[in-house]
């Protein structure tokens, strides 16, 4: 049995468990006596605070019951906010504004931007968070960047700056953030990067040790999303064989957990995963099964599950679904008891700490100022899960990478919601516990629990994917959803229904001027000119290591000094060899 | 009301949400109908290559549609996605494809596009067609620069399957002739779609005559499942590292789909040492064969060995059966010059080795996969049922989707043993074929 087949077996035992103390709730007077002793103590414990229209409000919204069993099913089947097994939310007071207002809550928002070159993207970086209260920059990169190849590579001119930002190397990195101090407490930076992020995050690395010193390491917070299974699964962006790919992998969330503190240098992500066409179900049943095969990974290393365990990070995909009001809270339940009763792991560890990005794929073409409230809506259902952290589309991505003014629209809807809305910031947990959220999350976490014993028997994650098991099952989904579309069974309005006779909009293209690319070669040009002499020795060492047992990514942060992305790519694949795509 | 799914691309949806798959039943292609579809008149399927361009991994547009076309008679030779202009060209040359289509959704489309129209004129396909799509990506105005620039049709997003597959069939269908200002691999190639249209339609292939042959030819067979593909690809890697001037010719045959005759021809996607303009590559579809080749594949052979431009030629069945034997190993002529059987660790036990009746013909036997457990147990059956042959047959132990696996050296060496390839002599009429650019 795969670790997955325990892990189901273990929620199960978890259920069976809360069922117990719901029994014995009732069943036991002084059982009975103490929980409404500890409901009491909780209850009394909650702060209030008054609406902008003098509306006296709990800082916590709790069940309102003082019989034992409710009481039991409450704390043990959802668990108070920050507490075990975490259904309601990760921490305890998330997006709460504190002192009557004066301080604003946990700031989710984190704005997803890259196009062009270095500069153009730290231009649109400066542009968005004039609209932030927190320094928080996410970076997208372009398709030669996320393949490994460098913007001089044969064939992949068109492509420099398109869809993200060319980064080949170091020096492009400094020219990224130039101006950003990213070890101010409020600054954090993600990238959205798989099969290289160990030579990209060295290059990160690297340019933040020459700007802020050496000492920068423990200050700099971020997340890089390395998660390589479900690249394979779904996102196709594999340049390494698998065992290779995980290796490299391993060895740099090794390297960060003790040197790069406050970094997550691994985002399990199930955004690929349904945007490439897999149910909420699947999506969230993959991704849990990716983490848990990281943590088996890690700790067959030798690492240690409450060392690495907090440093994990997840994303998931938010669309339209009823299953997506619950998922983040499933998600977190399924994780903490999967680490706590599996992995033996503390509570630090089994916190699933979620990033949300709204639904690519539910936007459309047609009349697409309509996405504008599609986007919204996804946003509410990310919130009510209460997500770390989240990021919202804009209306015009059907086209093109996002202009300035969808952008800015798209950040401002999660203001709107989050700032200008009462209904995150004075009350946490506003529907937590309502019949409609217990009963879907039962039917939403049985679904996840099918799918892991059926991956169980397949011999689990890795041996399923070795079978196409996961692909199959999101090309199968992916042309349901088309074929609901097609029927109208999966109404999409605009599209097939309501249709009106509006033309097709002009939307202004982001797009790069190819004498922009020219300059992105240029510059790759001089940096290899002026490191041809140490280059070769660089990347001797670095196949040395990769040969040997040592960290790759202790060794990358010297190649990266000297050689680019592509030199690194080409030397990794010499020795390793390359990544065998499947149907 | 409800006005379900206009056909124009004023409604189009995002990119990724651009194919739709039709529900309602679809009258049978002309000619495909079952019983019908083998008949020696009836035109031959198009054949188009698809693939989605360098850089770029979104593949649930063209998984959509390359099943939409399978399931319109048509075959479909996949390349997959991530695939350079040269790569793409190549491959269009090699199967002689009626069009090509590219599915692009991450930018770059106006130069990628150009690009290959430029690069399949300057490799003798300029006659090849090429199309498109890539959702709301692809602007009516990139069109029209697109079009300008050679590009035959762009599909916007909204337009339906159906209308989609009703103008590919109309648009690209014509038949293969023979063209005497075809040159290099397009001429071999075209060589190799008329045999099969002549076996298509009940004709006798000719053979292309030409050089002397001196290829050796290999035939792979094994289970579906064993690991063929890979085996072969990593053979070709070995080929391409050891003979340093030779060619190799892989021809893959793939099933054809019972019911609509059109088929997926995926062989491609995990070749990936076949990129590269030593390989030939072709695949066939079976069109109805039931030997585990393609009617046309003894032709096939023929014009490949005849041509007297390569080293070493791959043959690859369909997965077969127990008493399959696609190349005549115990009736009429044997269609290669040697036999190499894959097996998977999972065969089904001792009893069930008893019966593969290619175990006595093979010349090379090969246990893939040995990474798998029960690999130590069947490697000792395996050995114990070879035995019995009393014809020397030595089982070859590999672990082929392993990164330079030694058990693939050894059965390369082995092979090039047997086929007196030497690095030293490797190809020097190669040199003379240079292709693609």
């Amino acid at each position: 049995m795969s670790s997955l087949g325990r892990i189901a077996d273990s929620v199960v035992a978890y259920n069976q468990f809360v069922t117990g103390e719901v029994a014995r709730a009732r069943a036991n007077k002084k059982y009975a006596g103490e929980l409404r002793a500890r409901w009491a103590k909780i209850r009394q414990s909650v702060e209030w605070t008054q609406s902008p229209t003098g509306t006296k409000l709990p800082r916590l919204a709790l069940p309102d019951t003082d019989e034992p069993g409710a009481i039991a099913a409450y704390l043990f089947g959802q668990g108070l906010p920050g507490e075990f097994p975490y259904a309601t939310a990760a921490y305890r007071e998330m997006y709460l504004e504190r002192d009557g207002g004066e301080t604003p809550g946990e700031e989710p928002m984190r704005l997803f931007a890259g196009l062009g070159l270095a500069e153009d993207t730290n231009a649109r970086f400066k542009y968005l968070s004039r609209n932030q209260k927190s320094l928080r920059l996410s970076t997208a990169f372009d398709g030669p960047t996320l393949y490994g190849l460098d913007s001089d590579h044969e064939g992949v001119l068109g492509k420099v700056g398109e869809g993200g930002v060319a980064i080949d190397t170091v020096e492009d990195m400094l020219r990224l953030f130039a101006g950003f101090d990213l070890t101010r407490p409020d600054a954090s930076v993600s990238m959205t990067m798989n099969a290289p992020a160990p030579a990209i995050l060295a290059m990160f690395i690297a340019a933040a040790k020459r700007r802020f010193g050496p000492g920068c390491l423990k200050q700099l917070r971020g997340t890089i999303q390395a998660d390589i299974l479900k690249e394979v699964q779904a996102q196709n962006e594999v340049i390494f064989p698998v065992d290779a790919s995980l290796r490299f992998l391993c060895d740099m969330i090794e390297w960060c957990v003790p040197n790069l503190p406050k970094w997550y240098p691994v985002s399990i992500s199930g955004y690929h995963i349904a945007e490439a066409g897999a149910t909420p179900v699947q999506q969230a049943a993959f991704t849990l099964a990716n983490g848990f095969t990281y943590v088996e990974l890690l700790r067959q290393r030798g690492a240690d599950v409450n060392r690495f365990g907090p440093r994990l990070s997840f994303f998931l995909d938010c669309g339209l679904d009823v299953e997506y009001l619950v998922l983040g809270r499933v998600c977190r339940r399924l994780w903490a008891i999967g680490l706590r009763d599996v992995f033996g792991a503390d509570a630090k560890a089994q916190i699933l700490k979620l990033h949300t990005q709204t639904s690519g794929r539910s936007l459309i073409a047609a009349e697409f100022q309509n996405n504008l409230t599609r986007t919204a809506t996804e946003l509410m259902l990310a919130y009510l899960n209460y997500t770390n952290s989240c990021h919202s589309n804009s209306a015009d991505e059907p086209f093109t990478t996002p202009t300035e003014k969808y952008a800015l629209l798209a950040s401002h809807a999660q203001s709107i919601l989050l700032e200008e809305s009462g209904l995150f910031k004075h009350t946490m947990n506003l529907f937590g516990g309502a019949p409609g959220l217990l009963a879907l999350e039962r039917q939403v976490e049985q679904g996840i629990l099918d799918v892991f014993r059926e991956m169980d028997t397949l011999g689990g994650v890795i041996p399923a994917m070795e079978q196409r098991y996961q692909r199959s099952k999101i090309q199968e989904a992916g042309h349901a959803y088309e074929q609901q579309i097609y029927s109208g069974r999966r109404p999409v309005i605009g599209l097939n229904r309501y249709v009106t006779d509006e033309p097709l909009p002009h939307v202004p293209l982001a797009r790069t001027a190819p004498r922009r690319q020219r300059l992105q070669v240029e510059r790759l040009t001089a940096f290899k000119k002026k490191h041809a002499k140490k280059a070769p020795a660089a990347l001797q060492r670095l196949e040395n290591v990769v040969r040997g047992k040592g960290n790759v990514f202790d060794e990358l942060l010297n190649t990266v000094e000297v050689c680019s992305l592509g030199q690194i790519t080409a030397c990794l694949t010499g020795v390793v060899g390359k990544f065998r795509p499947m149907v | 009301m409800n006005r379900i799914f206009p056909p124009d691309a004023r409604n189009a949806p995002a990119a990724v949400t651009a194919i739709f798959i039709p529900l309602g039943d679809r009258s049978p292609v002309a000619g495909l109908v079952p019983g019908a579809r083998f008949h020696p008149m009836a035109a031959p399927p198009l054949r188009l290559l698809t693939a989605v361009p360098l850089c770029d991994g979104h593949d649930s547009a063209i998984t959509t549609i390359n099943l939409e076309l399978a399931r319109h008679g048509i075959e479909v030779i996949y390349l997959g996605y991530h695939q350079s202009v040269a790569a793409i060209v190549r491959a269009a040359i090699q199967e002689d494809v009626n069009a090509v289509g590219l599915s692009s959704y991450n930018g770059g489309h106006l130069i990628f596009f150009r690009e290959v129209v430029r690069r399949l004129r300057a490799g003798g396909g300029g006659d090849i067609p090429v199309f498109g799509g890539g959702g709301g990506t692809i602007t009516p105005a990139d069109a029209r620069v697109m079009q300008r620039d050679g590009v035959d049709r762009i599909f916007f997003a909204g337009t339906s399957l159906d209308r989609i597959m009703a103008e590919i069939k109309t648009r690209y269908a014509r038949p293969a002739k023979p063209a005497r200002k075809l040159k290099g691999d397009r001429a071999l190639a075209r060589a190799i779609t008329i045999a099969e249209t002549a076996t298509f339609t009940g004709d006798t292939p000719r053979s292309s005559g030409g050089a002397k042959p001196r290829a050796q030819v290999v035939g792979v067979a094994g289970p579906g499942g064993a690991g063929k593909s890979t085996l072969i690809d990593e053979l070709t890697s070995r080929f391409l590292q050891k003979i340093p001037r030779g060619r190799i010719a892989l021809l893959a045959n793939d099933p054809s789909h019972p019911g609509t005759g059109g088929a997926i021809l995926g062989d491609r996607v995990s070749a990936i040492y076949a990129q590269d303009d030593r390989v030939f590559f072709r695949s066939l579809a079976t069109r109805g064969s039931l030997t585990g080749l393609s009617a046309a594949a003894p032709a096939a052979i023929e014009i490949l060995r005849n041509s007297g431009k390569f080293d070493l030629i791959f043959v690859e069945s369909v997965g077969v059966g127990q008493e399959s034997d696609p190349f005549n190993v115990f009736h009429g002529r044997k269609l290669v010059d040697t036999v190499l059987y894959v097996l998977p660790p999972h065969y089904g036990g001792r009893i069930q080795l008893q019966k593969i009746a290619l175990l006595n013909g093979a010349d090379l036997v090969v246990l893939n996969k040995c990474d798998d457990p029960r690999a130590h147990a069947a490697k000792a059956e395996i050995q114990t049922r070879l035995d019995q042959n009393q014809r020397g047959q030595r089982l070859h132990a590999t672990t082929a989707a392993t990164h330079s696996d030694p058990g693939v050296d050894r059965l390369f060496a082995a092979i090039a043993e047997l086929g007196g390839l030497d690095p030293a002599r490797g190809g020097e009429k190669a040199c003379q074929m240079e292709v693609s650019p």
